[in-house]
Protein backbone atom coordinates (compact mmCIF):
# COMPACT_ATOMS: atom_id res chain seq x y z
CA UNK A 1 0.00 0.00 0.00
CA UNK A 2 2.15 2.66 -0.79
CA UNK A 3 -0.72 5.26 -1.82
CA UNK A 4 -0.84 5.54 2.34
CA UNK A 5 3.49 7.04 2.65
CA UNK A 6 2.67 8.73 -0.79
CA UNK A 7 -0.31 10.46 0.97
CA UNK A 8 1.39 11.27 3.82
CA UNK A 9 4.25 12.97 1.85
CA UNK A 10 2.11 14.84 -0.30
CA UNK A 11 -0.32 15.70 2.71
CA UNK A 12 2.85 17.56 4.30
CA UNK A 13 3.93 18.92 0.86
CA UNK A 14 0.89 20.63 0.21
CA UNK A 15 0.81 22.12 4.06
CA UNK A 16 4.34 23.22 2.97
CA UNK A 17 3.33 25.08 0.32
CA UNK A 18 0.17 26.52 0.92
CA UNK A 19 -0.08 30.05 1.35
CA UNK A 20 -0.71 30.83 5.13
CA UNK A 21 -4.32 31.00 6.35
CA UNK A 22 -6.22 29.82 3.27
CA UNK A 23 -7.97 27.01 3.02
CA UNK A 24 -7.02 24.49 0.42
CA UNK A 25 -9.81 23.59 -1.80
CA UNK A 26 -8.47 20.96 -4.34
CA UNK A 27 -4.96 19.55 -4.77
CA UNK A 28 -3.69 18.30 -7.98
CA UNK A 29 -1.26 15.85 -8.77
CA UNK A 30 -0.04 14.01 -12.27
CA UNK A 31 0.77 10.01 -12.11
CA UNK A 32 2.66 8.12 -14.36
CA UNK A 33 1.43 4.56 -15.18
CA UNK A 34 4.32 2.95 -13.94
CA UNK A 35 3.84 4.28 -10.31
CA UNK A 36 1.04 1.78 -10.29
CA UNK A 37 -1.47 4.07 -8.40
CA UNK A 38 -4.23 3.10 -7.22
CA UNK A 39 -7.03 5.72 -7.61
CA UNK A 40 -9.67 4.74 -5.25
CA UNK A 41 -7.08 3.56 -2.76
CA UNK A 42 -5.44 6.67 -3.00
CA UNK A 43 -8.54 8.65 -2.53
CA UNK A 44 -9.40 6.68 0.70
CA UNK A 45 -5.51 7.70 2.15
CA UNK A 46 -5.70 11.08 1.34
CA UNK A 47 -9.16 11.10 3.25
CA UNK A 48 -7.54 9.20 6.20
CA UNK A 49 -4.03 11.54 6.60
CA UNK A 50 -5.98 14.63 5.84
CA UNK A 51 -8.35 14.13 8.86
CA UNK A 52 -8.13 16.08 11.86
CA UNK A 53 -5.97 18.58 9.65
CA UNK A 54 -5.87 22.31 7.72
CA UNK A 55 -6.73 19.90 4.86
CA UNK A 56 -9.66 18.36 5.91
CA UNK A 57 -12.39 17.91 3.44
CA UNK A 58 -10.12 18.70 0.11
CA UNK A 59 -10.52 17.21 -2.63
CA UNK A 60 -7.64 15.66 -4.25
CA UNK A 61 -7.32 15.44 -8.42
CA UNK A 62 -5.61 12.79 -9.69
CA UNK A 63 -4.91 13.14 -13.38
CA UNK A 64 -3.34 9.62 -14.27
CA UNK A 65 -1.11 9.02 -17.32
CA UNK A 66 -1.73 5.89 -18.98
CA UNK A 67 0.71 3.84 -20.73
CA UNK A 68 1.96 4.24 -24.80
CA UNK A 69 1.74 1.43 -26.72
CA UNK A 70 4.04 1.28 -29.80
CA UNK A 71 3.22 -1.42 -32.47
CA UNK A 72 6.50 -2.34 -34.15
CA UNK A 73 4.50 -4.00 -37.39
CA UNK A 74 2.45 -1.26 -38.62
CA UNK A 75 4.26 1.91 -36.26
CA UNK A 76 0.95 2.54 -34.94
CA UNK A 77 1.02 4.38 -31.39
CA UNK A 78 -1.47 4.95 -29.02
CA UNK A 79 -2.69 5.68 -25.26
CA UNK A 80 -3.65 2.72 -22.85
CA UNK A 81 -4.58 2.32 -19.33
CA UNK A 82 -3.13 -1.00 -19.37
CA UNK A 83 0.66 -2.16 -20.50
CA UNK A 84 0.15 -5.18 -22.62
CA UNK A 85 -2.87 -4.88 -25.82
CA UNK A 86 -2.95 -6.17 -29.05
CA UNK A 87 -2.84 -3.87 -31.58
CA UNK A 88 -5.71 -3.48 -34.10
CA UNK A 89 -3.21 -4.94 -37.13
CA UNK A 90 -2.87 -8.06 -35.49
CA UNK A 91 0.24 -7.62 -33.77
CA UNK A 92 0.11 -9.55 -30.34
CA UNK A 93 3.36 -7.66 -28.72
CA UNK A 94 3.41 -3.62 -28.71
CA UNK A 95 5.70 -2.39 -26.49
CA UNK A 96 4.49 -0.27 -23.63
CA UNK A 97 6.01 2.82 -21.99
CA UNK A 98 5.10 5.34 -19.18
CA UNK A 99 6.25 7.77 -17.45
CA UNK A 100 7.16 7.54 -13.68
CA UNK A 101 6.12 11.22 -12.73
CA UNK A 102 4.81 11.81 -9.58
CA UNK A 103 3.84 15.30 -9.27
CA UNK A 104 2.18 18.00 -7.15
CA UNK A 105 0.85 20.14 -9.71
CA UNK A 106 -1.49 22.56 -7.84
CA UNK A 107 -3.77 23.38 -5.12
CA UNK A 108 -6.65 25.61 -5.36
CA UNK A 109 -7.07 27.45 -2.46
CA UNK A 110 -9.51 29.61 -1.19
CA UNK A 111 -9.40 34.18 -1.95
CA UNK A 112 -8.13 36.20 0.93
CA UNK A 113 -11.12 37.24 3.16
CA UNK A 114 -9.29 40.53 4.39
CA UNK A 115 -9.04 42.88 2.06
CA UNK A 116 -5.93 44.28 2.18
CA UNK A 117 -4.37 41.89 4.97
CA UNK A 118 -1.88 39.82 3.09
CA UNK A 119 -1.18 36.65 4.98
CA UNK A 120 2.81 36.99 5.49
CA UNK A 121 3.06 35.67 8.80
CA UNK A 122 2.58 32.16 10.28
CA UNK A 123 -0.01 33.71 12.72
CA UNK A 124 -1.87 34.91 9.53
CA UNK A 125 -5.71 34.81 10.49
CA UNK A 126 -5.04 36.72 13.95
CA UNK A 127 -2.99 39.23 12.00
CA UNK A 128 -5.87 39.90 9.78
CA UNK A 129 -8.12 40.50 12.37
CA UNK A 130 -5.36 43.05 13.96
CA UNK A 131 -5.06 45.09 10.85
CA UNK A 132 -8.82 45.49 10.66
CA UNK A 133 -9.14 46.88 13.91
CA UNK A 134 -6.21 49.37 13.43
CA UNK B 1 -17.48 30.72 6.07
CA UNK B 2 -16.04 32.13 3.14
CA UNK B 3 -17.44 31.45 -0.58
CA UNK B 4 -16.27 28.20 -2.28
CA UNK B 5 -16.78 29.92 -5.54
CA UNK B 6 -14.60 32.60 -4.80
CA UNK B 7 -11.26 30.32 -5.15
CA UNK B 8 -7.63 30.91 -6.75
CA UNK B 9 -5.06 27.76 -8.50
CA UNK B 10 -1.82 28.01 -7.70
CA UNK B 11 0.14 25.97 -10.43
CA UNK B 12 3.33 24.35 -8.07
CA UNK B 13 4.96 21.51 -10.44
CA UNK B 14 7.04 19.56 -7.75
CA UNK B 15 8.03 16.31 -7.04
CA UNK B 16 5.65 14.89 -4.39
CA UNK B 17 8.72 12.47 -2.90
CA UNK B 18 11.02 15.06 -3.57
CA UNK B 19 11.79 14.97 0.65
CA UNK B 20 12.79 11.69 0.25
CA UNK B 21 14.85 11.85 -3.18
CA UNK B 22 16.62 14.81 -1.60
CA UNK B 23 17.67 12.56 1.38
CA UNK B 24 18.07 9.95 -1.17
CA UNK B 25 20.98 12.18 -2.95
CA UNK B 26 22.84 12.80 0.00
CA UNK B 27 22.77 8.95 0.93
CA UNK B 28 24.05 8.86 -2.71
CA UNK B 29 26.69 11.48 -2.79
CA UNK B 30 28.11 9.93 0.77
CA UNK B 31 28.46 6.43 -0.44
CA UNK B 32 29.66 7.54 -3.89
CA UNK B 33 32.54 9.57 -1.59
CA UNK B 34 33.23 6.64 0.17
CA UNK B 35 33.72 4.05 -2.71
CA UNK B 36 30.76 2.17 -1.51
CA UNK B 37 28.68 0.68 -4.54
CA UNK B 38 25.34 -0.11 -3.00
CA UNK B 39 22.12 -2.10 -4.33
CA UNK B 40 19.04 -1.71 -3.41
CA UNK B 41 17.17 -5.57 -3.60
CA UNK B 42 13.69 -5.62 -4.22
CA UNK B 43 11.38 -8.88 -4.45
CA UNK B 44 7.98 -10.29 -3.64
CA UNK B 45 8.18 -12.44 0.55
CA UNK B 46 9.19 -15.50 -0.18
CA UNK B 47 11.35 -14.89 -3.49
CA UNK B 48 14.40 -15.90 -1.64
CA UNK B 49 16.00 -12.27 -0.93
CA UNK B 50 17.22 -13.42 2.38
CA UNK B 51 18.89 -16.97 1.04
CA UNK B 52 20.68 -15.23 -1.87
CA UNK B 53 22.09 -12.77 0.56
CA UNK B 54 23.67 -15.38 2.53
CA UNK B 55 24.89 -17.41 -0.93
CA UNK B 56 25.88 -14.11 -1.66
CA UNK B 57 27.91 -12.99 1.56
CA UNK B 58 29.28 -16.70 2.21
CA UNK B 59 30.41 -16.14 -1.70
CA UNK B 60 32.17 -12.76 -0.84
CA UNK B 61 33.77 -13.95 2.09
CA UNK B 62 37.79 -12.57 1.93
CA UNK B 63 36.87 -10.72 -1.58
CA UNK B 64 34.63 -7.91 -0.80
CA UNK B 65 33.94 -6.49 2.41
CA UNK B 66 30.10 -6.16 2.68
CA UNK B 67 27.54 -4.34 4.90
CA UNK B 68 23.63 -4.91 4.84
CA UNK B 69 20.92 -3.25 5.33
CA UNK B 70 17.50 -5.49 5.47
CA UNK B 71 14.29 -4.03 5.78
CA UNK B 72 10.90 -6.18 7.75
CA UNK B 73 8.01 -4.85 9.04
CA UNK B 74 8.79 -7.19 12.00
CA UNK B 75 11.16 -9.48 13.65
CA UNK B 76 14.81 -9.40 13.35
CA UNK B 77 15.03 -12.95 12.09
CA UNK B 78 16.86 -12.35 8.63
CA UNK B 79 19.07 -10.08 10.36
CA UNK B 80 20.35 -12.68 12.80
CA UNK B 81 20.61 -15.32 9.55
CA UNK B 82 22.72 -13.01 7.81
CA UNK B 83 24.64 -11.94 10.91
CA UNK B 84 26.21 -15.48 10.50
CA UNK B 85 27.76 -14.26 7.42
CA UNK B 86 28.57 -10.67 7.60
CA UNK B 87 29.94 -8.74 10.87
CA UNK B 88 27.81 -5.54 9.83
CA UNK B 89 24.13 -6.53 9.46
CA UNK B 90 21.81 -3.64 10.36
CA UNK B 91 17.79 -4.74 10.81
CA UNK B 92 15.50 -1.89 9.97
CA UNK B 93 11.99 -2.31 11.51
CA UNK B 94 9.49 -0.59 9.50
CA UNK B 95 6.38 -1.68 11.32
CA UNK B 96 3.85 -0.09 8.84
CA UNK B 97 5.93 0.77 6.55
CA UNK B 98 5.75 -1.42 3.65
CA UNK B 99 9.15 -0.68 1.91
CA UNK B 100 12.40 1.28 2.97
CA UNK B 101 12.70 4.67 2.60
CA UNK B 102 15.94 7.15 2.32
CA UNK B 103 15.74 8.45 5.69
CA UNK B 104 15.70 4.98 7.53
CA UNK B 105 18.81 4.24 5.48
CA UNK B 106 20.61 7.01 6.43
CA UNK B 107 19.87 6.06 9.96
CA UNK B 108 20.78 2.87 9.61
CA UNK B 109 24.14 3.80 8.35
CA UNK B 110 25.01 5.49 11.03
CA UNK B 111 25.44 1.84 13.00
CA UNK B 112 27.87 0.72 10.45
CA UNK B 113 31.52 1.78 10.24
CA UNK B 114 31.53 2.52 6.41
CA UNK B 115 35.50 3.12 6.29
CA UNK B 116 35.43 -1.18 6.62
CA UNK B 117 32.83 -1.44 3.81
CA UNK B 118 33.25 -1.18 0.19
CA UNK B 119 29.68 -3.36 -0.97
CA UNK B 120 26.29 -2.04 0.55
CA UNK B 121 23.66 -4.35 -0.13
CA UNK B 122 19.93 -3.39 0.94
CA UNK B 123 17.09 -5.98 0.88
CA UNK B 124 14.10 -4.01 1.04
CA UNK B 125 10.77 -5.21 2.60
CA UNK B 126 9.37 -7.96 0.88
CA UNK B 127 6.56 -6.57 -2.12
CA UNK B 128 7.06 -6.31 -5.53
CA UNK B 129 5.31 -2.83 -6.07
CA UNK B 130 6.03 -0.04 -3.16
CA UNK B 131 9.91 0.07 -2.89
CA UNK B 132 10.11 0.47 -6.34
CA UNK B 133 8.93 4.25 -6.38
CA UNK B 134 11.22 4.89 -3.45
CA UNK B 135 14.85 6.28 -3.87
CA UNK B 136 17.12 5.09 -0.96
CA UNK B 137 20.34 6.47 -2.90
CA UNK B 138 21.54 2.82 -4.07
CA UNK B 139 23.47 3.11 -7.10
CA UNK B 140 21.66 -0.25 -8.49
CA UNK B 141 18.29 -1.77 -8.12
CA UNK B 142 17.51 -5.53 -8.43
CA UNK B 143 14.64 -7.19 -8.96
CA UNK B 144 14.40 -10.63 -7.49
CA UNK B 145 11.74 -13.12 -9.22
CA UNK B 146 11.44 -16.54 -8.44
CA UNK B 147 10.23 -19.56 -10.47
CA UNK B 148 8.03 -20.57 -8.06
CA UNK B 149 6.02 -17.42 -8.41
CA UNK B 150 4.56 -18.13 -11.49
CA UNK B 151 5.72 -16.37 -14.78
CA UNK B 152 3.32 -13.74 -15.39
CA UNK B 153 4.97 -11.80 -12.69
CA UNK B 154 7.52 -9.73 -14.57
CA UNK B 155 3.90 -8.48 -16.59
CA UNK B 156 2.21 -7.88 -13.61
CA UNK B 157 4.80 -5.35 -12.24
CA UNK B 158 6.07 -3.42 -14.62
CA UNK B 159 7.31 -0.64 -12.61
CA UNK B 160 9.99 -2.91 -11.06
CA UNK B 161 11.13 -4.38 -14.17
CA UNK B 162 11.63 -1.32 -16.21
CA UNK B 163 13.87 0.38 -13.29
CA UNK B 164 15.93 -2.47 -12.47
CA UNK B 165 19.48 -2.51 -13.48
CA UNK B 166 19.64 -6.51 -13.66
CA UNK B 167 17.02 -8.89 -12.57
CA UNK B 168 17.59 -12.58 -11.16
CA UNK B 169 15.67 -15.67 -11.46
CA UNK B 170 16.10 -17.28 -8.65
CA UNK B 171 14.98 -21.10 -7.62
CA UNK B 172 15.85 -22.32 -10.75
CA UNK B 173 16.32 -25.29 -9.40
CA UNK B 174 13.00 -25.71 -8.46
CA UNK B 175 12.59 -24.93 -12.80
CA UNK B 176 11.52 -29.34 -13.28
CA UNK B 177 8.60 -28.87 -10.37
CA UNK B 178 7.03 -25.67 -11.62
CA UNK B 179 4.56 -24.02 -14.11
CA UNK B 180 7.21 -21.45 -15.25
CA UNK B 181 7.71 -21.07 -18.92
CA UNK B 182 10.66 -19.17 -19.27
CA UNK B 183 9.78 -17.92 -22.71
CA UNK B 184 6.64 -16.07 -21.12
CA UNK B 185 8.83 -14.36 -18.47
CA UNK B 186 11.67 -13.25 -20.75
CA UNK B 187 9.04 -11.90 -23.73
CA UNK B 188 7.33 -9.88 -21.24
CA UNK B 189 10.53 -8.50 -19.07
CA UNK B 190 11.95 -7.70 -23.05
CA UNK B 191 8.67 -5.57 -24.14
CA UNK B 192 9.10 -3.26 -20.81
CA UNK B 193 13.06 -3.08 -20.80
CA UNK B 194 14.93 -4.07 -23.85
CA UNK B 195 18.23 -3.95 -22.13
CA UNK B 196 18.15 -5.27 -18.29
CA UNK B 197 20.47 -8.32 -17.74
CA UNK B 198 18.35 -11.67 -16.61
CA UNK B 199 20.01 -13.87 -14.42
CA UNK B 200 18.72 -17.30 -13.75
CA UNK B 201 20.26 -18.48 -9.77
CA UNK B 202 19.92 -21.01 -7.35
CA UNK B 203 20.97 -20.03 -3.51
CA UNK B 204 20.58 -23.79 -3.14
CA UNK B 205 22.65 -25.11 -5.60
CA UNK B 206 24.69 -22.22 -6.22
CA UNK B 207 24.24 -22.31 -9.63
CA UNK B 208 24.58 -18.90 -11.66
CA UNK B 209 25.93 -17.15 -8.47
CA UNK B 210 29.09 -16.92 -10.22
CA UNK B 211 27.60 -14.72 -12.81
CA UNK B 212 25.64 -12.49 -10.23
CA UNK B 213 28.71 -11.77 -8.36
CA UNK B 214 30.74 -11.06 -11.35
CA UNK B 215 27.53 -8.31 -12.26
CA UNK B 216 27.86 -7.18 -8.55
CA UNK B 217 32.17 -6.63 -9.54
CA UNK B 218 31.54 -5.51 -13.15
CA UNK B 219 29.30 -2.82 -12.37
CA UNK B 220 30.36 -1.21 -9.67
CA UNK B 221 34.36 -1.21 -11.66
CA UNK B 222 31.57 0.57 -14.43
CA UNK B 223 30.54 2.99 -12.05
CA UNK B 224 33.94 4.02 -11.47
CA UNK B 225 35.03 4.76 -14.58
CA UNK B 226 35.51 8.52 -15.16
Amino acid sequence: MHEFSIADALAAQVLRRAPAGRRVREVEIRVGALRGLEPAAMEMCWEAVTHDTALAGSVLVMDMRPWTLTCPACGRAWESPVPFAECSCGEASPRPTAGDELDLVSMTVDEDDDVGAEPTTGGAPTAGVEAEAR
Amino acid sequence: MSDPAKSTRIPIVERVLEANDQLAETVRADLARRGIFAVDIIGAPGSGKTALLEATLRALKGRRRPAVLVGDLATRRDGDRLARWCDQVVQISTGQGCHLEAGQVREALKQVDLSEVDLLLIENVGNLICPVGFDLGQAAKVGVFAVTDGDDKAAKHPYLVQAADVLLLNKIDLLPYVSFDRTVFEADVRLLNPIVPILEVSSTTGAGLDAWLEWLDRSNADRLQP
